[in-house]
């Protein structure tokens, strides 16, 4: 353990060596608040971010130019927290501390694979899931008082009716659709130490990243029933294991943390003003080892909030930050 | 020292103030750079009104000078605060005051953190976390009747108009 | 202990870590010292790491925290306190010790629900099940057992009044909205008093629940028979859902003369559970007794037709369609809509269809509806709703399985047992119709009192020290 550890610091060094600097990021100046989220529209074309401004901002290139293509700012009357598209790209979810269902602020959103679900989680300490009615409305399906605190994040797994949660009461919980339409909880994860930010699956679903208050990150395996290296599952749901925990590289609290599908490199949003980017180890045997490639210091003047990977163009990155600002760096030199 | 005649049934000790920060030359000189020091974290909050009584943090002995730390090259600032009983159901809105007024008036690169004295709180950790969770702090902020209590902690002149 | 409860009143709950000393916004009085008594108050502490510095304790009763928008479910410490089990342990031994004409009388009234539950935990028939429920709480001092079925007959008659009145009615007055709204859930009205105010309030039926029309029956009209007065009547019900416990607390059933409710106590079927494991209780040495018949049904457990929690809309609709479209001859096929807790009944005449009953279980099916209302959006005449996923015989204070069985698969079990009992196939039965004539004088201002309810809108509090952020 303590190898692996002193192995993070040298790279850590390495890291600092790969400082970019600022200027490598496309810089999108508009929101006149802190920016929470940012998401990509599955065409990888446009971005969406969101803001205490209780704006939502919609960005795209014109040329080599990103620019401000559209301003939302009549849908909410508080911070909005979170922005989702549908995997069609025919619709943004949106969710803010102004609380429609809820009895509380809302803190994420997201669509399942298939387009049919949507997520809320919420201060009030459920997870609710939303189905299209009849009707074309969302009516809702199941409300799941899963978790002892607020709920900070839900996402859903990248091909699968799995929907997954991340909450202040330090732990992951793991949902699946039951019968008759519900919902509930198949496992919790537990392992941190503190708030749970964020949470996301690599493009097979095989594996989920979580980070932390705590200022780590913590790598979770899937195991299915009758798994070759002998890891207990209950029953017919498959578990997830704790393969990796990423330690005493970040300085504060991990506030997001996006898994590329097309690199499967994993970048970090950080409360010291960092992005760190993290590559699973070649030669990893057994448990995974991911090293931190790359750490952009002062990539934003103030907390960074959220990350999000391009899904279209490999080593594209969006972040937003407390400082107001979305960045787009260009990455692809790492690969 | 204030006396204090007030409905709440805790009689609070009250504690003398501190003396005025004394000047120096440099201070005024624009092409020193003078780093932020505890005595200028403990200036930005000591005057900070209790939300229940007309006291100030200071004369409470909720804020001290000694628990105000501050690293300018880091951009750290940390803060403790001592509730005057173990069970203060005010802890929690005490230390959103103090919070909101460093980050209202620090400049943006600082990092602001906020925690009870240890020991000092039988809600501690939770009243700690809290404090630390910067998305509960925004929305707590966003509430209006939660921010008019706070403005009056921080401006006393708001509170006697009222 | 949280368990007790309905989902929608759990999430009404924003206490975040906070202990109810800490939190509870309720002004703190100075006690006066020679007061007479503090019946239903109990004492909320927190954690102090001062020993030696003792505080007034501050004293909330369950009435406070009902009219307070804040955190409902922290009065579970002040419920398990006032409304337990021990509570009415309590008061049976205190009255055991007490002579003759200082002794209470001591009713206590059983749900169906309640009674099937206990009767699948211990693997008995429900008949044996009632009779042990019976034999069990007379034998520790209760003089009266009855069926909470009796009451229901009120309820669901005065149900069907209502609806049918609304709907004869509405034509003519614009403020006689629909859909008309089952109320007999105290966790679902709770829910809609704290978060939806004024504007479901004129949706929501007042006829009140079987429990409260068992209290009134009890406390207005059988006292008076016994020339007790009515806080010498002492009443308990066992029901499978704490939140029962807060509806025998709302301050509409509080009578003041007599400084006392109409339900004194609320015990739930878990709680018999509990005693049971505590005590050591081998349910087979408990004699089987007979039901009191004076205000029950008859001897042998009983239900109604229609859904495991009462079978409002099933007796609403029946109703509906013979006395406003003299329809007898009807189809009650429920048709199961996107879950299994949200069914539909209509019936057409003419290609119209002029009555759209529904039931919404669970606290999603609520939500959903309630939007459907805002939105107008929402084609029901009338809709049972009940905050617990499968109705009243899921209650949250039912059993859990403890023979492995799944949660499901239990619930499954006493909808077939609940279905199977021999129905009550009239509400008016002659001793019924008895007490409408002789208790109530078939007078409608009596009825009014007696068998209805009011409900008020639960305004935010603005004590902003008291906001959990």
């Amino acid at each position: 353990m303590r190898k692996q550890i002193t192995y993070f610091l040298l790279s850590l060094q390495q890291g600092k060596n790969n400082k970019m600097s600022v200027t490598d990021a496309a810089i999108l100046e508009g929101h006149n608040d802190k920016v929470w989220h940012v998401a990509w529209h599955p065409n990888g074309k446009t971005l969406a971010s969101c803001s205490s401004d209780k704006t939502i901002r919609i960005w795209a290139k014109e040329g080599e130019k990103w620019v401000c293509k559209t301003v939302l700012d009549d849908g909410h009357t508080r911070t909005i927290r979170s922005v989702s598209w549908s995997p069609c790209g025919k619709y943004m979810a949106s969710a803010s501390f102004d609380a429609t269902g809820h009895e509380n602020e809302i803190k994420s959103v997201a669509w399942s694979s298939s387009g049919s679900f949507l997520a809320t989680c919420s201060r009030d300490k459920s997870v609710w899931v939303w189905g299209v009615g009849e009707d074309q409305e969302y009516e809702c399906l199941s409300v799941i008082p899963s978790h002892t605190q607020d709920v900070k994040k839900v996402v859903f797994h990248p091909n699968e009716n799995i929907l997954v949660s991340a909450s202040y009461d330090n732990t992951i919980n793991v949902y699946k659709e039951d019968y008759d339409d519900d919902w509930s909880v198949v496992e919790t994860l537990e392992g941190h130490q503190s708030t749970v930010w964020s949470i996301a699956f690599n493009s097979r679903g095989d594996r989920l990243a979580s980070c932390s208050d705590d200022a780590t990150v913590r790598i979770w395996q899937r195991y299915l029933p009758g798994n070759k290296e002998g890891i207990t599952t209950k029953g017919d749901n498959p578990t997830w294991k704790c393969v990796c925990t990423l330690s005493g590289l970040h300085n504060r609290t991990i506030y997001d943390i996006s898994w590329c599908n097309l690199t499967d490199d994993i970048a970090t949003a950080c409360g010291d003003d960092y992005i760190r980017i993290f590559r699973e180890h070649k030669n990893s045997q057994g448990e995974p080892i991911f090293d931190l490639i790359l750490s952009v210091p002062e990539a934003h003047s103030e907390d960074v909030n959220t990350v999000s990977w391009n899904p279209v163009v490999p080593g594209i990155l969006a972040s937003g930050s407390d400082d107001g600002t979305v960045k787009i760096w260009d990455f692809s030199v790492l690969s | 020292m204030t006396t204090v005649e007030r409905l709440d049934n805790i009689n609070p000790l009250v504690f003398e103030k501190a003396e005025n920060r004394i000047t120096t030359d440099s201070d005024w000189d624009d092409l020193i750079y003078d780093p932020f020091d505890a005595r200028e974290i403990f200036d930005l909050i000591r005057n900070i009104n209790d939300p229940e009584h007309p006291l100030s943090l200071e004369e409470l002995n909720v804020v001290e000078e000694s628990k105000c730390e501050v690293d300018d090259s880091n951009s750290d600032v940390s803060v403790l605060f001592t509730p005057t009983i173990p069970h203060c159901s005010m802890a929690s809105l005490i230390g959103l005051s103090i919070k909101l007024q460093l980050l209202r008036t620090l400049p943006s690169r600082f990092k602001v953190t906020v925690k009870i004295t240890p020991g000092t709180h039988a809600s501690e950790e939770a009243v700690n976390k809290q404090l630390a969770d910067k998305e509960r702090v925004a929305a707590a902020l966003e509430n209006p009747h939660l921010l008019q209590v706070i403005n009056r902690c921080l401006n006393p002149k708001l509170r006697n108009r009222s | 202990m949280l368990g007790g409860f309905s989902s929608g009143l759990k999430l009404t709950d924003l206490n975040d870590f906070i202990t109810p000393s800490q939190e509870c916004i309720k002004p703190v009085q100075i006690p006066n010292k020679n007061k007479t008594k503090d019946k239903g108050l109990i004492e909320i502490e927190g954690s102090s790491l001062q020993p030696e510095e003792t505080y007034e304790k501050a004293k909330i009763t369950l009435n406070d925290c009902l009219a307070c928008s804040g955190c409902i479910t922290s009065a579970e410490v002040v419920l398990v306190n006032q409304q337990s089990l021990e509570q009415f342990s309590k008061v049976l031994n205190e009255n055991s010790h007490l002579s003759d004409e200082d002794k209470s009388v001591i009713v206590l009234s059983v749900s169906t629900q309640s009674v099937l539950s206990i009767a699948a935990r211990y693997n008995l028939t429900p008949q044996e099940g009632l009779e042990k429920i019976v034999g069990y709480f007379k034998s520790v001092g209760v003089d009266y057992v009855f069926d909470v079925n009796f009451a229901r007959c009120f309820s669901l008659i005065e149900a069907q009044k209502e609806f049918a009145k609304r709907y004869r009615n509405s034509e003519n007055d614009s403020s006689l909205v629909f859909p008309l709204l089952a109320s007999s859930c105290p966790g679902w009205v709770c829910y809609a008093e704290k978060t939806h105010g004024s504007f479901i309030l004129p949706y929501i039926s007042k006829t009140r629940s079987p429990q409260q029309v068992m209290g009134s029956i009890l406390k207005d009209y059988w006292s008076k028979k016994l020339l007790l007065k009515p806080n010498k009547l002492y009443h308990a019900t066992l029901m499978p859902c704490f939140d029962k416990k807060l509806e025998a607390s709302r301050e509409e059933f509080y009578n003041s003369d007599f400084d006392t409710n109409e339900v004194d106590c609320v015990i739930t079927s878990v709680e018999v559970e509990q005693l049971f494991e505590k005590d050591g209780i081998d349910v087979n040495t408990i004699p089987c007794m007979p039901l009191d018949t004076e205000f029950s049904m008859c001897q042998t457990l009983l239900s109604h037709d229609g859904s495991g929690s009462g079978g409002f809309a099933h007796h609403v609709f029946i109703y509906a369609a013979k006395h406003l479209f003299d329809i007898e001859e009807i189809d009650l096929n429920w048709k199961t809509l996107r879950n299994n807790d949200m069914l539909e009944l209509t019936l057409e005449v003419n290609g119209e269809k002029v009555l759209r009953f529904a039931i919404a279980n669970g606290f999603r099916n609520i939500q959903n509806l309630v939007q459907k209302i805002k939105r107008n959006k929402c084609p029901y005449h009338y809709v049972e709703i009940m905050a617990c996923p499968s109705g009243c015989l899921n209650g949250g204070a039912q059993i859990r399985p403890n023979d492995g069985r799944t949660s499901k698969e239990l619930v499954q079990y006493l909808e077939s047992i609940y279905k199977q009992l021999p129905k009550i196939t009239s509400q008016n039965e002659q001793r019924i119709n008895e007490l409408y004539s002789e208790w109530l004088e078939n007078d409608d201002n009596d009825i009014q009192q007696k068998l209805y309810t009011t409900y008020k809108e639960i305004t935010q509090n603005v004590n902003p020290l008291g906001i959990k952020w």
